[in-house]
């Protein structure tokens, strides 16, 4: 499966303080390359690097999360700056 | 003699009580574990819970030289590594997808699990053959206060390596005399019996008191 | 959690069919709470201290509420159309989550595994891709354009197919499957999962279909069902945690989990966390 980039753009109430943290750790645990681009209360850009189907698998992890943060949508950009 | 245990490793089976190709649950006092052979003969044990969604690989199916779950599919091999995803049979897993594996050798038809990093190989047990395992519904703690039993059975040498599974529950491999006949441990076996029930006896006692 | 509790005690469960009730009625539990359901016109639900719960019977069975339903229970239109066989399976126990039995039941990618050569069989693994929304208006959970390979789906079918499939959680603990009905192309067979939470960790399980199928023996339809379920009920058992995570720290979803993580974040919305683990262990 080849390599893909995609921009995660997570919307929702994401203010707790472990959300970015968790969504490192559910990045590792996929074995994905990537790093958080933006991040506040209401919205968090990952650039994330790998094959497709693992990219689909963090989001289905994110669109969860931990208990104390809520997830309106993910929105998918296979057109990031991040080179 | 110091009797077997060092318990960096845990008795947990037979050799004999896991042909090729079978995966068990191998029960230690810390929890159950998923200890299985390969087609080709290869031991390995994994933690008894697929990464996918908690499915206890104790209840897989062993292919080849993988350990597949019996929910997804999801396959492992020896070292804990997820090799395929069935519902995704494009991608080739990352190493992050894994089981935690543990050390498995067996001795002298014993097989044994190290829940660290074990600083010497599992006992041989030199003199001794292994004969059959046997559960309890007793305390490990009211058997042995040093885990293991050297005893005689029907007149025979016996040595009994004893684990505590849970407050209630043990396991007990008996090995016999490494010259005894097969008649001898036909006796031998028998006369386990009457150990096993002693024991729940102890445990009832316990109880009562 | 006791918010998340409430929460769901004002929700409709089933609790008994009404066609078996025995004279003396049936005891049970209902989210730790002991109950009776006893037979009569009408039917009545009282707990141990006396109060009379709120009933409806409804497909084959009697439904409770341990609290106060803003609305009736669900709508099942294919339960009322003529032709169809509309079959009780009977309940079976579950030592699981409530919110387990749901979720296993809105899995596809265990056909092959867990009922080989009946749902599913390798090397037709993969799950391809299927829609999944949550119906503002309804407050239900649809996965639509399912589709799945299947060597024997149903009774009816004489050989395999690839079946359509589509889901539906109407509330925390039912969930209807609506599946190409091999006798009458163009309309779907409704086979539905009814779990009554007996504590977090126990519940009954109560299996309801509603069939176009003039063939095949009721009880062959029964037996059919509860093999299927049987075999999940191995799985359900032994997964760990036995509470439903809602936190997937300890887990790996994959896009072919997709309807699973929809139904996770509808409970999480509306707070339906009895059965549930809020932080992943």
């Amino acid at each position: 499966m080849p390599t893909a980039r995609e921009r995660l753009t997570i919307r929702g109430n994401l203010g707790a303080d472990s959300f970015l943290p968790w969504v490192a750790r559910h990045a590792a645990r996929l074995g994905l390359d990537g790093e958080i681009r933006h991040a506040d209360a209401e919205r968090v850009d990952i650039d994330v690097r790998g094959p497709a189907d693992l990219i689909d698998a963090m989001e289905m992890g994110c669109l969860l999360g931990p208990i104390d943060v809520w997830v309106d949508a993910i929105e998918r950009s296979s057109d990031p700056e991040w080179r | 003699m110091p009797v077997v245990t060092l318990r960096d490793w845990i008795p947990v089976a037979l050799s004999a009580d896991l042909p090729a190709a079978t995966v068990i649950p191998a029960h230690t006092p810390s929890g159950i574990l998923a200890l299985w052979r390969s087609a080709n003969g290869e031991l390995a044990t994994l933690a008894d819970r697929c990464p996918h969604r908690g499915m206890r690989l104790s209840y897989g199916f062993v292919r080849g030289e993988a350990l597949s779950c019996i929910y997804h599919g999801w396959s492992y091999g020896q070292n804990g590594q997820c090799r395929r995803i069935p519902a995704h049979p494009d991608l080739t897993p990352p190493a992050a997808i894994k089981a935690a594996s543990y050390p498995t050798e067996e001795r002298n038809g014993v097989i044994w699990i190290a829940l660290g990093e074990p600083k010497a190989p599992p006992p041989a047990l030199e003199g001794f053959k292994p004969l059959r395992s046997i559960t309890l519904e007793v305390d490990a703690k009211l058997i042995s206060a040093t885990g293991d039993v050297r005893t005689r059975l029907a007149g025979v040498d016996v040595l009994l390596l004893i684990v505590g599974i849970s407050g209630s529950e043990t396991v007990a491999h008996l090995m016999v005399d490494a010259a005894a006949t097969e008649s001898d441990c036909v006796t031998v076996s028998r006369a386990a019996e009457g150990w096993r029930r002693e024991c729940e006896q102890l445990g009832v006692k316990e109880l009562a008191s | 959690m006791t918010i998340g509790h409430h929460a769901m005690i004002d929700q409709w469960y089933p609790v008994a069919l009404a066609s078996q009730l025995p004279p003396e009625g049936r005891t049970t539990q209902l989210m730790g709470t002991a109950i009776r359901v006893l037979p009569g016109d009408p039917v009545r639900v009282v707990t141990g201290d006396g109060r009379d719960l709120r009933v409806t019977l409804r497909y084959g069975h009697v439904w409770t509420s341990l609290g106060e339903p803003s609305k009736d229970l669900f709508d099942i239109p294919e339960a009322d159309q003529p032709g169809r066989r509309l079959v009780e399976v009977g309940v079976v126990r579950v030592r699981c989550s409530p919110l387990r039995a749901v979720e296993n039941f809105l899995d596809i990618a265990h056909f092959p595994f867990v009922h080989t050569d009946i749902l599913g069989a390798e090397p037709h693994t993969e799950v391809g891709k299927y829609d999944v929304e949550i119906r503002e208006k309804e407050d239900e959970v649809w996965a639509t354009k399912v589709q799945f390979y299947q060597p024997q789906a149903a009774k009816s079918a004489t050989g395999g197919i690839t079946t359509d499939y589509m889901y539906r959680v109407p509330a925390p603990t039912s969930t209807v499957l609506y599946k190409t009905c091999p006798a009458r192309p163009g309309e779907w067979d409704v086979i539905t999962l009814f779990v009554q939470p007996l504590t977090e960790e126990l519940c009954d399980v109560w299996p309801w279909m509603a069939l176009f199928d003039d063939e095949t023996a009721l009880t062959d339809l029964i037996h059919f069902q509860q093999m299927i379920f049987l075999q999940d009920r191995s799985i359900l058992e032994n997964q760990i945690p036995r509470l439903l995570p809602l936190d997937p720290g300890r887990e790996i979803p994959t896009r072919a989990d997709l309807t699973s993580v929809a139904y996770r974040r509808w409970l999480k919305r509306h707070q339906f966390t009895y059965g549930a683990q809020l932080v992943a262990q």
